[in-house]
């Protein structure tokens, strides 16, 4: 570009500093608060307090800090299935989708097998029929990916609008097996038993202390199953042959081929994987959260956000757990700035303007983490 | 200026005239490195003057001193013995300097002739279609460069869109046109059109710079020489005054060995037997009814122009493709069609022609990279690839920042060595590998590197291995096989021990012509 006698241009680093890895996202989050307190400023509101208010309410008692983590579960577990399929340059978007195949998966399983076993046992079903509920969801995209290199982005896309309407179709279209029979006038989902719910984590009374007078938090099974998976799929990537085939696969297809790495193999078990992983965040909504199949119960867009947090986190799984809880503390915070009074009563979209802004500060900071800006005086050749 | 600017216009040196470009002088520094250490140069009128060096000497940086786009930090450039500073390259146009870049700036979308006149000032606000049309086919035809003014750049043909930016520089007005590694990019074929418009453009009276690190190219068509290395200037020769062993020696800076070089034992028994090798897809057979046997101890060579099955014959070999028909037996397992991981099993190699890209992932690490081709068990064990990516970076002398390094940051011949040294399995004395594909293993590599390589290949064959080198240079092939054979159209043609092979017959066969 060039600006009166200067030429202003993008080069290439030629050292892409490690430390530029975490300054980046720091920075961008900073940035993001910038754009974002111009537009509180511009509304009337006191920036740096509703940005206090936020912190506290998001971060800053055992109360909210439970909330957090438990609204983290599902992002963690949506992050990680975007962000396991990313890194092999695998698109799946379809995460949305998948959690709620995942949600009716767990849901079927938590109606009709779950009364007839024990405790644990119909909690690890419940769990398992999310997993393969997502799994189903993704198969027709992946076989299709392997063998006719369709798009995955535009396959896993469509299934979500599919998926969506045929949770709408259970509950509100149909008598099916998912709705309760009792909520003639307004249609719900049929209420598991609670032999399918996820156990809750409990303080005791005694130490909760003042701010936590129940002791019970939002923090379910899902999250331990949300942990578990970030360990598991690092453990994947970096220390198993299948990892190794993933990398290779995922950056230089000859490569492969060239070493003998089923290729279509690899394809498709990443994403079957990647689709399992969201097939869980759907069973924890359902057996941790909404003890139902409810469509009007569920948080719409966690699959969508997952994407979010796999691209903030730049798809390592450990980053993926953090970008998540500091998600999940922004809606927590500005869940409860919405019942606040006077200035600091602020909508709660402002959480999602500020996911918003910190993914485009994020994806801006990188194209200036891999290239430096050049402003070069040009002086115009004498003729 | 450009299609009014006849080529006949400009006079070849009368003596003790100037030269039309003087550089004294020169120094440019980049961040860690003198790329031009007082480089001094004379561009002559009428000539072809080669700029010889591996890469990163200095030649790309000299390039871009010369035609503006970099202002040196010390030195001075005279043109016709006039003290110039141009500080654009449209400067350096100007004063009919111009650049054809190793990486063409054409718009795919635009035509041949709305790029050519692509930022020509002089142009009015409305475009002349048959005038600028006119104007290029004319500085076509004189140069010997057929194009068609209203094709569109995305629908030609590497070789044709070399020649729209010739085109392009001509019609710039160019007198001196620096072309960087202009062959690269070209067949063989394509590469003699270009010799064939540069002896046009210089019997025109125009200068051309030549930067190129391949020996054989430069002595063709040069008239000097200016040899760099480490940013210096190293020699400065005629070329009908100089052979390949010194132009190789001022480039690397010590005596190149690339002479030829024979087995010394007698080879022994058949390591890899080819019989019938067929492949045929989409109707076209590019490997028809192959026959051909590899014995311990030998190199078998397969000459021929690039195209002609080389590659399909590889990978069939090396079980990336699965045949139409025909047998493959290494070291006495039938491996055809069972895929590249059982065809290793038996003790096959393979150094593919492409290789950072196949060969090895560019994004991986070099220790990775170790373990693209070896067995893994389900838990991945990184730490015998690592010593093995140490060893073979100390005993190549492999130039790299470390075993945890991308691939892709390695030049082309620190690439190859890590390539070659993987696939020989060369970790103190345990010889995996028995028989060796090794697929233009010097192509694009610097003199040294070539050295290197034939010494590995020369040392795999003195341990005992079996090696089939396929290869599109036909001096690489004669100076270290045992025999030849000649692939022409997917069928082998013609065999002939390497020993005394007439160069004519093998070129005769090449082409196609049974001797």
């Amino acid at each position: 570009m060039i600006l009166g006698s200067y030429e202003v241009l993008l080069e290439q680093r030629t050292d892409v500093r490690r430390s530029s890895a975490f300054i980046v996202p720091i920075a961008s989050i900073l940035g993001a608060l910038v754009i974002a307190g111009v537009f509180l400023w511009l509304t009337g509101r006191p920036a740096l307090s509703v940005y206090a208010r936020l912190v506290r309410d998001g971060y800053g008692s055992w109360y909210s800090i439970s909330d957090t983590l438990g609204q983290a579960t599902p992002l963690i577990l949506t992050g990680l299935a975007a962000a396991f399929a990313f890194r092999m340059n695998l698109y799946n978007i379809g995460g949305e989708g998948q959690l709620y195949a995942g949600a009716i998966g767990a849901s079927w399983a938590g109606l009709a097998i779950a009364p007839h076993v024990s405790g644990p046992i119909a909690v690890v079903v419940v769990l398992l029929a999310g997993m393969l509920g997502g799994v189903l969801w993704i198969v027709i995209p992946a076989i299709a990916r392997a063998f006719l290199n369709t798009s995955e982005i535009v396959t896993t896309l469509l299934f979500n609008y599919v998926a969506l309407f045929l949770m709408q179709y259970l509950i509100f279209g149909s008598s099916s097996f998912w709705r309760d029979p009792d909520s003639k006038n307004f249609p719900q989902g049929k209420p598991l038993p609670d032999v399918a719910h996820f156990p809750t984590l409990h303080f005791p009374r005694d130490i909760a202390g003042l701010d936590f007078p129940s002791g019970v938090t939002s923090i379910h099974l899902g999250f331990g199953v949300a942990i578990l998976a970030i360990i598991g799929t690092w453990f994947l990537q970096q220390r198993t042959s299948f990892g190794f085939d993933m990398k290779v696969v995922g950056s230089s297809e000859r490569a492969a081929r060239y070493a003998g790495i089923p290729i279509r193999r690899t394809v498709i078990a990443v994403l079957l994987i990647s689709g399992g992983l969201a097939g869980l965040a759907g069973a924890g909504e359902v057996g941790g959260r909404a003890y139902a199949l409810d469509p009007n119960g569920l948080v719409l867009g966690l699959g969508y956000t997952g994407i979010v947090v796999a691209a903030l986190s730049r798809y390592n799984p450990f980053a993926v757990g953090l970008v998540a809880v500091l998600l999940a503390g922004l809606r927590t915070g500005a869940d409860a700035l919405q019942g606040a009074t006077g200035p600091l009563r602020v909508p709660v979209a402002i959480a999602f303007m500020l996911e918003g802004a910190i993914l485009l500060a994020a994806l801006g900071g990188e194209v200036f983490r891999r290239n430096r800006l050049v402003v070069r005086r040009i002086r115009e050749a004498p003729a | 200026m450009g299609a009014t600017d006849a080529p006949v216009g400009v006079r070849p040196d009368l003596p003790g005239a100037p030269p039309a470009v003087s550089a004294r002088r020169i120094v440019k520094r980049f961040p860690g490195v003198v790329a031009n250490d007082h480089v001094d140069v004379d561009l002559r009128r009428g000539e072809v003057h080669a700029l010889l060096g591996e890469n990163g000497a200095g030649k790309s940086t000299l390039a871009a001193v010369l035609c503006g786009l970099y202002v040196p930090e010390e030195g001075e450039l005279l043109i016709d013995g006039v003290r110039t500073v141009l500080h654009s390259p449209r400067d350096g146009l100007a004063r009919g300097i111009g650049m054809v870049h190793q990486h063409f700036r054409l718009i795919d979308r635009f035509t041949v002739a709305e790029n050519v006149v692509l930022g020509d000032r002089t142009q009015s606000l409305r475009l002349r279609r048959d005038r600028t049309e006119d104007a290029v086919a004319e500085i076509a035809e004189t140069y010997g460069l057929p194009l068609d003014p209203g094709a569109y750049v995305g629908d030609l043909s590497v070789g044709q869109r070399q020649r729209v930016e010739i085109v392009k520089t001509l019609y710039q007005g160019a007198r001196i046109l620096l072309l960087d590694e202009p062959t690269s990019v070209l067949t063989p074929q394509e590469a003699d059109a270009l010799f064939a418009t540069v002896r046009t453009m210089t019997a025109a009276g125009r200068t051309v710079v030549f930067i190129s690190h391949k020996l054989g190219e430069v002595l063709e068509i040069a008239d000097r020489v200016t040899v760099m290395r480490d940013g210096r200037v190293t020699g400065d020769v005629d070329a009908g005054a100089t052979t390949r062993e010194e132009l190789a020696r001022m480039m690397v800076g010590r005596d190149v060995d690339l002479s030829s070089r024979r087995a010394v034992v007698p080879a022994r028994e058949p390591m890899l037997r080819v019989e019938g090798l067929t492949l045929t897809r989409g109707g076209v057979t590019s490997v028809d009814r192959v026959d051909l046997e590899v014995r311990a101890g030998e190199i078998l060579g397969i000459a021929g122009v690039s195209g002609n099955g080389q590659r399909e014959l590889a990978d069939l070999i090396a079980g990336v493709e699965t045949p139409t028909a025909g047998r493959i037996t290494v070291s006495g397992t039938e491996v055809a069609g069972k895929g590249p991981r059982a065809a290793r099993a038996a003790g096959l190699a393979y150094v593919p022609e492409d290789r950072l890209g196949t060969g090895l992932a560019p994004a991986l690490s070099i220790v990775d990279n170790m373990l693209l081709t070896r067995p893994r068990s389900f838990l991945l064990d990184r730490r015998a690839a690592r010593a093995e990516a140490e060893d073979i970076i100390e005993r190549f002398e492999v130039k790299t920042t470390g075993p945890d390094a991308a691939a892709g940051l390695m030049s082309g011949g620190n690439a190859q060595k890590v390539l070659i040294a993987r696939e020989l399995d060369s970790t103190d004395g345990e010889h995996t590998a028995r028989v060796l594909v090794a697929a233009s293993p010097t192509r694009g590599l610097d003199v040294g590197a070539i050295e290197t390589v034939w010494g590995i290949l020369d040392g795999a064959r003195a341990r005992g291995e079996a090696i089939l080198l396929i290869s599109e240079d036909l001096e690489e092939v004669l100076a270290i096989a045992d025999r030849i054979v000649v692939l022409y159209e997917g069928r082998l043609v013609h065999e002939t021990p390497a020993a005394g092979a007439s160069r004519e017959a093998i070129g005769l066969a090449m082409a196609g012509v049974a001797p």
